[in-house]
């Protein structure tokens, strides 16, 4: 066996590292090589010298973030090469652009799974099995709990929940990135025909999304000063940070929600100060994850990104694989 | 009309913050619903039944046993869930895809009357798999309440009140009514669900239940703006609130929990039915020291409480007193709707009566309430303090023109509970007193630590008896330092505890603090000045508080 050291990625200062590269994945601090999953803010951190994703990625990452950063693309399955080691981007499925990415060096070959999910979503591509060696997985959702319903169910949850309610305004709270994207498109194809608003974030990555060819139902940004009685009836989508603070004031007669895969937990849904949760999620579920570890026919597995106790015993224990530790 | 809708009702009810929201939702199902099934909603919403069919052990068990699932695993995900029929709700989600034909149409009476009681019958083997067998046949959206019906904990945001409200919405009736019709014993059926909504209110038909009780809500700053006079004072018993209840010659007592337990108390009913009058009391049951007249112990009356048909030795060990603070009905006279003074008057004229009419002497088991008779507030407050001696909780202040309404009504009973802040401080001023205590120095005040100075922070006037007034007097004359007219600057050596209310920031005072009600619950003698509480310790009361 191998030390900690000698394993092709591992842990540097809490970040995915590559020594043989010289290469970050998603680094928390500056560095000068960084490849990029995807376009969440807490996967990226300014001021590295190069980073390397996928085109639409790096779409979102301008976007987002400025249009003056240095981003070298790749398509999904397009090998490139650095100090000797292949390196590529495949699809994980969790938001537009997102990717695996999978390392080859001397037929040895590691995958970052990156945030996944394997549930359909007609606003990204579906997530690749990808065959490996070693699998550094996230866990975010790692309890058999977490069990996804379709994605066109919750959005009937939501577009009934609406309808119910024709006196009040809607404010559904998700992220504006991926989540956003993906409710819309649930939700155009529900019952729901009222008006549809969404907050000025996400109205940006609509638009970045039907830039990039993804089928974005339009929306209405929302203004501060909207007549209450137009917004009667109709859905309002808000980034999750403007639930807490003085925004809500601009409304009258709401009901909120909030669209997380936490808001399966009942003591959860109700701590979080939302009327109502619907449970949808950009993560796997359990079962998402151990189909992942296993169509992977990954000998080794890492964990990283939430609570991985009782999968790694779970998978030692049931499925005899091998389940190691970052030392961090 | 099945399960499902229920399901939905627990839902909505579960996700709903506004209670007229609540009410509606409520209202529109009991409208599209069976009265049965209606019938067994509001015996569950209204916590009529809580019985455990297995516990949430048992479940989790019996899940890693069906499924080979990890008990560890489970284990888990129940720190995470913090609720033993959700967990399992959750864990299902991954398990019950069998072809099964599904109970779809399953209704609520259906398995509560029959399905679920039916298990009680079966030896474990089968009841374990008639529960798989459920699991898996039910619909999955059913599968919390079936599993927190199974546990005896299906529990959602919704008071009886609510329920009544929407009762009483359905079909215009007064919400009064309607929380008496729901009172006592509820049995799930049509009929209990058609006397519920009936339109025509027959109180004769009311006559085997209790009245809604009428409760204290906790005391508020604005009460003290009222004259004492307004209020009748009484100390707040910590036993069982009960209506003893005496109708066409039948004596039934009936908890506030709206438990019939005569079987508890025999001797009570016995005694209480040699009474000529027939009457509907209010009061509390305890387990009485009648030697010092005094309630003992809570932990005592628990021995009663669940034990039914007690032995002899047991009513001598523990003996029991009713003392009755309210009289709501006499010979079948509602007075709800008078006065409580005027209540008040009837209540102490039937008392003398039967104390000297009934054959077997009463006062070994039933008595009425002793007022109180404060002079002010501040008066209130020491009789609150000496609450611990008697063993009660405080006091409740009741409104002497206030009727009987039901519920949690504001303004009409409060409770003023002991459990004040306290901190111990340094007497270092004091003043001649006034009236009655004039020519003694009685009002004081005291001084907390900051760093090694001491700063006034709360003056006091009551709280010592007497004798320890004088003595205190002779203190201080002998330890002045400096005269300021009236007042006497102290040479800082006496403790004392002071109890408070509120504390909170002010600029007025060098100590950057000011206390209510301030007042001195113990001379401590025991500590020396330096053991007296810091501004800080203050401070830290506040946050508290805050």
């Amino acid at each position: 066996m191998r030390t900690k050291q000698e394993y092709l990625i591992r842990y540097r200062e809490g970040n995915l590292y590559c020594e043989l590269a010289d290469i970050w994945i998603d680094p928390s601090k500056p560095v000068k090589k960084a490849l990029i999953t995807h376009a969440h803010f807490d996967h990226f951190t300014f001021g590295c010298e190069e980073y390397i994703s996928t085109k639409e990625t790096a779409i979102l990452l301008k976007e987002r973030f400025g249009a003056n950063i240095k981003i070298k693309t790749f398509e999904y399955g397009e090998e490139f090469k650095i100090n000797g080691i292949n390196i590529s981007f495949h699809p994980s499925g969790h938001i537009l652009g997102s990717s695996q990415i999978r390392f080859i060096f001397a037929e040895e070959k590691w995958l970052i799974s990156g945030d996944f999910k394997l549930q359909k979503d007609q606003t990204c591509k579906q997530y690749e099995i990808v065959k490996t060696d070693y699998l550094i997985s996230e866990c975010t959702f790692g309890l058999p709990i977490f069990k996804w319903d379709e994605s066109n169910k919750i959005a009937n949850d939501i577009s009934k929940w609406i309808i119910n309610s024709p006196e009040k305004t809607s404010l559904l709270f998700c992220y504006s990135l991926g989540k956003a994207q993906r409710l819309l498109n649930e939700i155009s194809q529900t019952n729901f025909k009222g008006n549809i608003y969404s907050h000025g974030s996400i109205h940006k990555m609509n638009n970045s999304y039907r830039e990039l060819g993804i089928d974005i139902k339009d929306t209405i940004k929302i203004e501060n000063k909207k007549k209450i009685d137009e917004l009667k009836g109709s859905l309002i989508l808000l980034p999750p940070s403007l639930s807490k603070g003085s925004y809500l004031k601009n409304f009258k007669n709401i009901q909120t929600a909030f669209a997380s895969g936490w808001m399966s937990i009942r003591a959860l849904r109700k701590r979080s100060g939302y009327d109502k949760g619907f449970a949808i999620s950009d993560h796997a579920d359990w079962d998402g994850i151990l189909e992942v570890v296993k169509k992977s026919e990954a000998k080794n597995v890492f964990f990283h990104h939430g609570d991985s106790e009782a999968l790694s015993k779970y998978l030692v224990e049931k499925e005899s694989i091998n389940v190691l530790l970052f030392g961090k | 009309m099945s399960l499902k809708k229920f399901s939905e009702l627990f839902g909505d009810l579960d996700s709903i913050n506004s209670t007229n929201n609540k009410i509606e939702v409520l209202k529109n199902y009991f409208l599209s619903n069976d009265p049965i099934d209606n019938s067994w909603a509001i015996y569950l919403l209204t916590g009529k039944s809580n019985k455990r069919f297995i516990s949430g052990r048992y479940l989790k068990n019996l899940f890693s046993q069906i499924y080979e699932y990890p008990q560890w695993l489970i284990d888990i995900c129940y720190l995470k869930v913090g609720d033993s029929a959700e967990v399992i709700t959750l864990l299902l989600k991954n398990k019950t895809n069998s072809r099964k034909k599904k109970l779809s149409n399953i209704s609520l009476n259906e398995l509560l009357s029959e399905t679920i009681p039916a298990l009680s019958k079966l030896n474990e083997e089968e009841k374990n798999l008639e529960i798989k067998n459920l699991w898996e046949t039910l619909p999955e959206d059913n599968h919390l309440i079936f599993n927190k019906i199974l546990t005896g904990t299906f529990r959602v945001g919704v008071s009886i009140g609510l329920i009544t409200k929407s009762i009483s919405k359905l079909i215009n009736i007064e919400e009064e009514i309607i929380s008496h019709r729901l009172m006592g014993d509820f049995k799930p059926s049509i009929d209990s669900y058609e006397f519920l909504i009936n339109k025509n209110i027959n109180l004769q038909e009311l006559n085997s239940k209790p009245f809604p009780f009428l409760l204290a809500n906790t005391i508020e700053d604005k009460i003290f703006k009222n004259s004492i006079n307004d209020f009748q004072f009484e100390w707040k018993y910590d036993g069982i609130r009960m209506q003893l209840i005496k109708r066409s010659g039948n004596v039934s007592l009936w908890t506030r929990g709206q438990e019939l337990v005569n079987e508890s108390f025999p001797e009570l009913v016995e005694k209480m039915s040699h009474i000529k009058d027939d009457f509907v009391l209010d009061g509390e049951l305890l387990v009485w020291n009648f030697k010092e007249q005094i309630a003992f112990d809570f932990s005592l009356l628990q021995k009663r409480i669940n034990r039914k048909s007690p032995t002899r030795s047991i009513q001598i060990k523990y003996p029991i007193i009713f003392i009755a603070y309210d009289l709501l009905e006499i010979n079948g006279r509602d007075i709800r709707e008078i006065k409580l003074e005027n209540r008040r008057i009837e209540l102490e004229k039937y008392f003398s009566k039967w104390q000297i009419k009934t054959e077997n002497n009463i006062s070994d088991i039933f008595k009425i309430c002793d007022l109180i008779f404060p002079k002010d507030w501040p008066d209130a407050l020491t009789y609150k303090e000496k609450s611990r001696e008697n063993n009660t909780e405080g006091l409740i202040i009741k409104k002497k023109t206030s009727i009987y309404s039901s519920g949690r009504k504001k303004g009409i009973w409060w409770k003023y509970k002991v459990d004040p802040m306290q901190l111990d401080a340094v007497l270092i001023y004091a003043k001649g007193g006034s009236g009655r205590r004039a020519g003694l120095y009685t009002d004081y005040s005291f001084a907390l630590w900051r760093n090694k100075e001491l700063i006034k922070f709360a003056s006091a006037y009551s709280g010592l008896t007497n004798i320890e007034i004088k003595e205190l007097d002779k203190w201080i004359r002998k330890n002045t330092i400096e005269k300021f007219g009236p007042v006497r600057s102290l040479k800082p050596e006496m403790v004392f505890e002071i109890s408070f209310e509120k504390i909170q920031i002010s600029k007025r005072h060098k100590s950057g603090i000011a206390v209510r009600f301030p007042r001195i619950t113990k001379w401590r003698k025991d500590k020396k000045i330096n053991d007296a509480d810091s501004l800080e310790n203050a401070y830290e009361l506040m946050k508290k508080k805050s």
